[in-house]
């Protein structure tokens, strides 16, 4: 009984998500749009009577899943057609142990695919770096040149970004004792202080390694369309390039709710409003916590949206250069820090 | 009411109509087709609603297509905004500009390499059917002939108006479109999915010509029999003009003594600012002097240096004249009838406004001429001596990498030669007969006149046609760098060939890199894939027939080039066409806003080339839309304004023009410029992208011979405004920026410190502007240009734009060669980009800012 019910549960966040991602990408390009002064999509939908392009991710779906999938010659075809699968996995298994609302024994039901895993963390950060093998695969086995360079500044990307990354939450970790992240939310809740506040040199360590991890700009280097044409997806076509994509929004948001789970307080809000405590149970509570919660990631989203359209990139040397020579001994000096501060306050 | 019964042939039941329309309209599936249907509508919807178009852009309709997708116009509104580099993920490709025959190969590879359901769209004359450029050797007549076009665009370049009404032309040819399914016996009206519809086309092949794989036999037969000569021997010929001697130079006094439009000869000099006949006539002294007799005669204001002593010559005018000539300006050939001349115009930029001219002469036949290389002396004839090679057959001694640089090797013929005659060849000059009706309504297209049907020659004995293979890449095989050693780690190096098609090189333009791990150590630029032949087409050409091509030279900045060709043809009339006052001032209020443009895309796309993606280019794009309202309020066109005329421009301004000009340019101009300045100079990011990078010192700057920006961010304060005034520029108050390091950032600041001053130089002119009649004299359609030659030079946003012009005294021109300022700023690409990144070779080429229409001409 217990299987079908996660099993259902999969099924609607898989959906819920993936029609979200479809929904991000035009939120991507109505954000692009109004960045550069533009409309964006609004004819798409507009023949049904559905304002505002609505419809626009429905048409890029159907005209995606029904256009030709160019096999070339000349790559390692079982290479070349499972790097879209890993991406997409990779970025929805990342996403099984995030809580987008209250979990617990008490909890009207537990909004979690797979709730009580005491080191949620480290299964996010472990199977999220799997998206790298996506990426080195697709440029490795399309077998052409710019795919490959995008490949390897991907992999080396990627592989540098994972250690501030980690590093940056150890603080948070060590404040809040634990690697569960309901036992995060819970303990600023508790104290109703974010984790912003506590950890404020991690958020940013985070924010940047996190930039860095999905791809975006100014760090979205293995695809930079200006130099690498198409990067590591450059020879994919229809549904097999729109899978790195939908993996690749997936991240984001998987990224964008630890974000706000590690450092903006899950669905806290300082006790403001009713109904967002932990101790609070019952369906209110719970849905009103999955609200404030989902406002909170988009947000974060927003934000990402606003940097790509905003910065220029950044040069694989200097990008290289950021991480080792100044994220990494930042989110040490970090750790230490706290480490310090933390044995002194609590004696 | 009649009752008709519907009979089906499966059961043969008779159906009431009534109960039949009931059924249809409350049952919704009531057979197959209508059921069908249902899916044909949403997955046409799904494909029209969805086109993203291959990101590659031809030449000036691809300005517009960007246009078509900068903030006025919006094509994302149809969902359509997503341009894809990689043709793999593209849907719709939009063939924007002429298609040359360099470049069909590609194209049609790249439609290959798209996954169906494809579409194409064939944006203006061009793509359509050859356009203005049709009987250019190197132009294909309509990318039509090989690749099935869905939608044709009307207009030269078609307004993005245009575009977007194509755009929805090709959703409702979507709409009717039905799927073929075989497994029910449903016949569709497309052609994917179907085995007996072969879409894939093949690549043509650079041979001879350009040769369609798919007729090479016809070809090769036809040319065995030699129809082509077989025609062209039937034809009146180009007449050639023997090389100026000293005798030849017309008595002055005569000249005077005449009346002003009787004057057969113009007056003898090299430029409008040179170094003059007397200081010109001690120079010959003083090289005959010091490198012995017979080393310098002048023959036209130029000195004929005999071949042998050019590289003394030119050590001697570098380094030991009182004059240091450092900076070569131009190089350029004339084919004469007794020897093929190479002329080299030199000037100081310690000393400006020096100009001479140096004439070489060498044998006339084809392969026959040689000429020593100035390679050593000047880096600058790099490219321009391979050009002089490609386009008259004369080698130069001693180049280190004598290539055809325009069109491939192994093509057949060297196309600026006089006895060369293109494939659709009729006569010397326009007008054309078949153009002309005759009064028996027969028009011809140029294709019914070439036996082959299309615009394709190849040498009688050319016998290798078995050897042709589409895999074979003759334009960029011979050009792969060769790349110096890095000794710090064992790694394997290995060329990346960026473009023609790709999203930074700014049009189609290619850069074989030689690359270590991602360090460029070997880069050979590879180029010609937009050659249209400006310069053969502007040998048929009239005089004024010339002007609206001037305008796709470089087509950001179609009024400056516009400018350069009048006062080069200005130069030759003499006092005749000496334009008024008011002309005057329009033409200077027209070159610099134009310089605004150009410099608001230039920096705009400098932006996007280092990842910002498109957000500053749409801002800056923004701008230039409204210059371009004041150019098409005055000019009838947003980009092709074929304003100028020799003499004035060809209309006055509307009323009201002037007012919203200084609205402009008093109130909003500046501010945006600051805008920029603020939210782009300080961002970090930016820095750490341009500063140091791509650094080219004053010293090859000069070597080198850039010009425009590039040359003053190297430090070197050259403009032609200042160093040789044409037009009335001396009267305004204009300060010449210039940077100090020479790297891309200085590039940029240069640029956005000379719109600050060409605002400046647009409020002193929209200030003073005087009333007043807009031409010498009434329009006139046909002008007679006195024989001689001249050499215009104006400062274009890009640089030194010069224009040399040979007239014969008849109604064309008898040599007009283009000194492009963004093909001569290329030479010095490979200095500046060793040692750096492929993503800095991307800024680094974005911040020459080269536009190929200037670059291949």
């Amino acid at each position: 009984m217990a299987a079908i019910g996660i099993l259902i549960k999969i099924f609607i966040v898989a959906n819920v998500l993936m029609g979200a991602v479809a929904y991000l990408i035009w939120v991507e390009r109505k954000i692009a749009a109004y960045a550069q002064d533009r409309i964006g999509p609004n004819r798409a939908g507009s023949e049904f009577g559905i304002p505002f392009g609505l419809l626009q991710p429905l048409a890029d779906g159907a005209k995606m899943l029904l256009k030709e999938g160019v096999l070339p010659a000349y790559v390692n075809k079982p290479l070349y057609l499972i790097a879209p699968v890993i991406a997409i996995i990779a970025a929805l298994l990342g996403f099984a142990v995030v809580p987008f609302g209250p979990v617990g024994p008490n909890q009207v039901m537990d909004f979690q695919i797979a709730p009580y895993v005491d080191i949620g963390i480290l299964w996010v950060f472990a199977v999220g770096s799997l998206a790298v093998y996506a990426v080195i695969l697709a440029g490795w086995s399309s077998n052409n040149k710019y795919s490959f360079i995008g490949g390897l500044r991907s992999s080396a990307q990627l592989i540098s970004y994972e250690i501030p990354l980690g590093l940056s939450i150890l603080g948070m970790v060590l404040i809040t004792g634990s690697l569960d992240l309901n036992a995060i939310i819970r303990w600023q809740n508790e104290h109703h202080v974010w984790g912003v506040f506590v950890s404020p040199l991690g958020f940013i360590i985070f924010l940047v390694s996190a930039f860095a991890e999905t791809n975006r700009l100014p760090f979205d280097l293995p695809e930079s369309e200006q130099e690498l044409v198409g990067g590591f997806h450059t020879e994919y076509s229809g549904m097999k390039f729109g899978m790195f994509f939908l993996g690749e929004y997936v991240h984001v948001i998987t990224v964008s709710a630890l974000t706000v789970i590690l450092f903006g307080g899950g669905w806290d809000l300082w006790g403001l409003l009713p109904y967002l405590n932990y101790k609070d149970v019952g369906w209110i509570a719970a849905i009103a916590k999955l609200s404030v919660f989902s406002v909170k990631v988009a947000a974060v989203i927003l934000f990402m949206m606003w940097i790509r359209w905003t910065l220029p990139r950044f040069r694989y040397d200097q990008l290289m250069d950021l991480a080792w020579k100044s994220l990494i001994p930042l989110a040490l000096l970090n750790l230490f820090a706290t480490a310090v501060v933390l044995q002194i306050v609590r004696g | 009411m009649t009752h008709e019964t519907i009979t089906r042939p499966e059961w043969s039941t008779v159906i009431d109509p009534v109960l039949q329309k009931e059924l249809e309209q409350h049952v919704l599936v009531t057979s197959w087709d209508k059921l069908l249907g249902m899916v044909d509508t949403i997955y046409n919807w799904g494909r029209r609603s969805s086109l993203w178009p291959l990101g590659f852009g031809l030449a000036c309709c691809a300005i517009e297509m960007i246009c078509t997708a900068s903030s006025r116009f919006d094509i994302a509104r149809f969902g359509a905004e997503v341009f894809r580099g990689s043709p793999r993920q593209a849907d719709l490709m939009i063939v924007s500009g002429t298609v040359t025959k360099t470049m069909m190969p590609i194209i049609a590879r790249l439609y290959d390499q798209m996954p169906e359901p494809k579409y194409v769209i064939a944006m203006g004359a061009c793509a359509s059917g050859g356009g203005p450029f049709k009987e250019g050797y190197n132009v294909v007549s309509g990318v039509d002939k090989f690749l099935p076009v869905d939608v044709y665009i009307p207009g030269c370049p078609p307004t993005p108006q245009s575009l977007l009404n194509g755009l929805m032309v090709l959703q409702r040819k979507i709409d009717g479109e039905k799927i073929d399914i075989p497994l029910i016996g449903r016949e569709g009206n497309t052609a994917w999915y179907r085995d007996d519809v072969e879409r894939e086309i093949p690549v043509p092949v650079l041979g001879p010509d350009l040769i369609d794989l798919r007729t090479v036999e016809l070809a090769a037969e036809r040319t065995a029999m030699g129809l082509v000569e077989a025609r062209e021997a039937g034809l009146d010929k180009p007449a050639l003009i023997p090389a100026p001697t000293v005798e030849h130079a017309p008595p002055p006094e005569t000249a005077s003594a005449r009346p002003a439009r009787k004057l057969k000869h113009a007056v003898a000099r090299p430029s409008l600012v040179w170094l003059g006949d007397e200081r010109l006539a001690q120079l010959a002294d003083d090289l005959n002097r010091t490198l012995g007799p017979g080393t310098a005669a002048i023959i036209q204001a130029g000195l004929l240096i005999p071949p042998q002593k050019l590289v003394p010559v030119a050590f001697y005018l570098r380094d030991k004249n009182p004059i240091r000539y450092d900076y070569l300006v131009t190089i350029q050939s004339v084919h004469y009838t007794d020897c093929i001349e190479v002329v080299y115009h030199l000037d100081s930029t310690g000393v400006p406004g020096s100009l001479i001219e140096l004439r070489v002469r060498a044998a006339e036949a084809e392969g026959a001429g040689e000429v020593p290389s100035l390679y050593d002396v000047y880096r600058g004839a790099d490219f321009q001596e391979r050009e002089v090679f490609d386009m008259m057959g004369v080698r130069f001694e001693g180049h280190p990498n004598l290539k055809r640089i325009l069109m491939w090797e192994g093509f057949a013929y060297h196309p600026l030669r006089k006895d060369y005659l293109e494939p659709y060849y009729e006569a010397p000059a326009k007008v054309f007969p078949s153009r002309v009706d005759d009064g028996l309504g027969h028009h011809f297209r140029a294709e019914e006149l070439n036996p082959h049907g299309t615009n394709l020659k190849a040498p009688r004995n050319y016998q290798d046609w078995g050897k042709l293979s589409s895999l074979d890449d003759p334009k960029g095989r011979l050009l792969v760098p060769s790349g110096v050693q890095v000794e710090e780690l064992a790694t394997d190096q290995y060329v990346v060939s960026m473009g023609p098609q790709h999203p930074s090189t700014h049009g189609v333009f290619r850069l074989n890199l030689r690359v270590d791990g991602e360090t460029i150590v070997g880069l050979q630029p590879v180029m010609g894939y937009m050659h249209r032949n400006h310069e053969k087409i502007g040998e048929r050409n009239t005089f004024l027939m010339n002007f609206p091509f001037t305008d796709r030279l470089d087509y950001l900045t179609s009024m400056a080039n516009n400018f350069g060709y009048a006062l080069a043809v200005e130069q030759l009339l003499g006092d005749e066409a000496r334009p008024p006052e008011r002309a005057e001032y329009i033409r200077v209020i027209m070159a610099e806003l134009t310089r605004i443009a150009s410099h608001m895309w230039s920096i705009g796309f400098l932006l996007n080339d280092l990842g910002a993606f498109f957000t500053p280019a749409l801002y800056a794009i923004e701008e230039r839309e409204l210059i371009l309202d004041l150019f098409e309020w005055a000019a009838g066109s947003r980009m092709m304004c074929n304003y100028f005329r020799f003499g004035g421009v060809a209309f006055d301004l509307p009323p009201g023009w002037i007012e919203r000009c200084r609205g402009i340019v008093n109130e909003r101009i500046d501010r945006k410029i600051d805008e920029l300045d603020r939210y782009l100079s300080g961002n970090e990011i930016l820095l750490d992208r341009t500063k140091g990078v791509g650094i080219l010192d004053r010293e090859q700057a000069i070597q080198f011979s850039t010009s425009g920006p590039v040359l003053r961010a190297s430090g070197v304060a050259y403009d032609i405004r200042r160093v040789a005034p044409y037009s009335i520029y001396d009267r305004f108050e204009f300060r010449i920026p210039t940077g100090t390091v020479g790297d891309v950032y200085d590039r940029y600041h240069v640029r956005l410190e000379e719109m600050r001053e060409s605002v400046r130089i647009l409020k002193q002119a929209v200030r003073d502007i005087p009333d007043g009649p807009i031409l010498p004299r009434k329009k006139t359609y046909q002008i007679k240009v006195p024989a001689g030659e001249a050499y215009s030079r104006v400062e274009n946003p890009k640089g030194e734009l010069g224009y040399y012009v040979v007239a014969d005294g008849s109604a064309t021109a008898y040599r007009y060669h283009v000194r492009s300022p963004s093909f001569i700023n290329l030479t010095a690409l490979e200095t500046m980009c060793l040692g750096h990144t492929i993503a800095d070779v991307v800024g680094i080429l974005g911040s020459l800012d080269i536009v190929l229409g200037e670059v291949d001409r």
